[in-house]
């Protein structure tokens, strides 16, 4: 399937909306609003707030994520908002501060 | 799902996406999609044939297949080709602009003009 990189070295300042999964490894602030896949890997800063379907974080996440099917938080990541997802997962090692919300 | 994917991965912005904002970095990007705003980038831009670009480009060399409505600045090349579309004022060293190319604006490269022209429009 297609998919969109932000690279390490690039930084995006706005919205990024669409209909394909994203990999982050730049930075992102402003607003993601899409309806696939977003995994932000391990060099990759998101401040924004973020609606996605399902959303793997590796990396660094300040802001709330709604997410309509899965929020996966990963050993050695980074996350502060508040996350509101159907299923969420939180793996041992990672750091949050935030709501978590499961009711959809 | 898009996995496994290492720094030394393209950078590249799928044909689903649109980002509307400004696009900073240091590397080579595709675009496939379509980008409102500012793009600012020390490294080569592709825009591919379904790419659209309503921004002003600030690159180090570009190469446009697709659509660029705006002003582009690099600082090596710039190399507009057939089936483009650009509308907007170019300025590079070297701006190539291929047969089957569309393009609207002003070019300015680094011309060396005979000493009297250069007098006159310095006057």
């Amino acid at each position: 399937m297609a998919h969109t990189v932000i690279g390490s070295s690039i930084v995006v300042d706005g919205e990024i909306t669409g209909d394909e999964d994203l990999v982050i490894l730049g930075t992102v602030k402003g607003r993601i609003s899409l309806r696939e896949n977003i995994i932000v890997e391990p060099t990759g800063v998101v401040e924004a707030s973020v609606e996605t379907a399902t959303i793997t974080v590796n990396g660094s996440v300040t802001g709330d994520i709604q997410a309509t099917e899965r929020a996966e938080l990963k050993t050695d990541c980074r996350m502060v908002g508040d996350i509101r997802a159907p299923r969420i997962l939180i793996a041992d090692g990672a750091s949050f501060k935030g709501n978590v919300d499961m009711d959809g | 799902m898009a996995q496994g994917l290492d720094s030394s991965s393209p950078c590249v912005v799928g044909p689903q996406i649109s980002i509307r904002g400004t696009l900073v970095g240091e590397e080579d990007l595709v675009v496939e999609g379509r980008i409102e705003g500012a793009v600012t980038l020390a490294g080569h831009l592709t825009v591919a044939q379904n790419g659209v670009l309503e921004a002003n480009l600030d690159v180090d060399s570009v190469e446009v297949w697709g659509e660029v409505v705006g002003d582009i600045v690099a600082s090596r090349s710039i190399n507009i080709q057939k089936g483009a579309r650009v509308h907007g004022n170019v300025t590079a060293p070297r701006v190539i602009i291929q047969d089957g190319a569309a393009f609207h604006g002003s070019v300015e490269m680094e011309v060396k003009l005979p000493d009297a022209l250069a007098k006159s429009i310095r006057h």
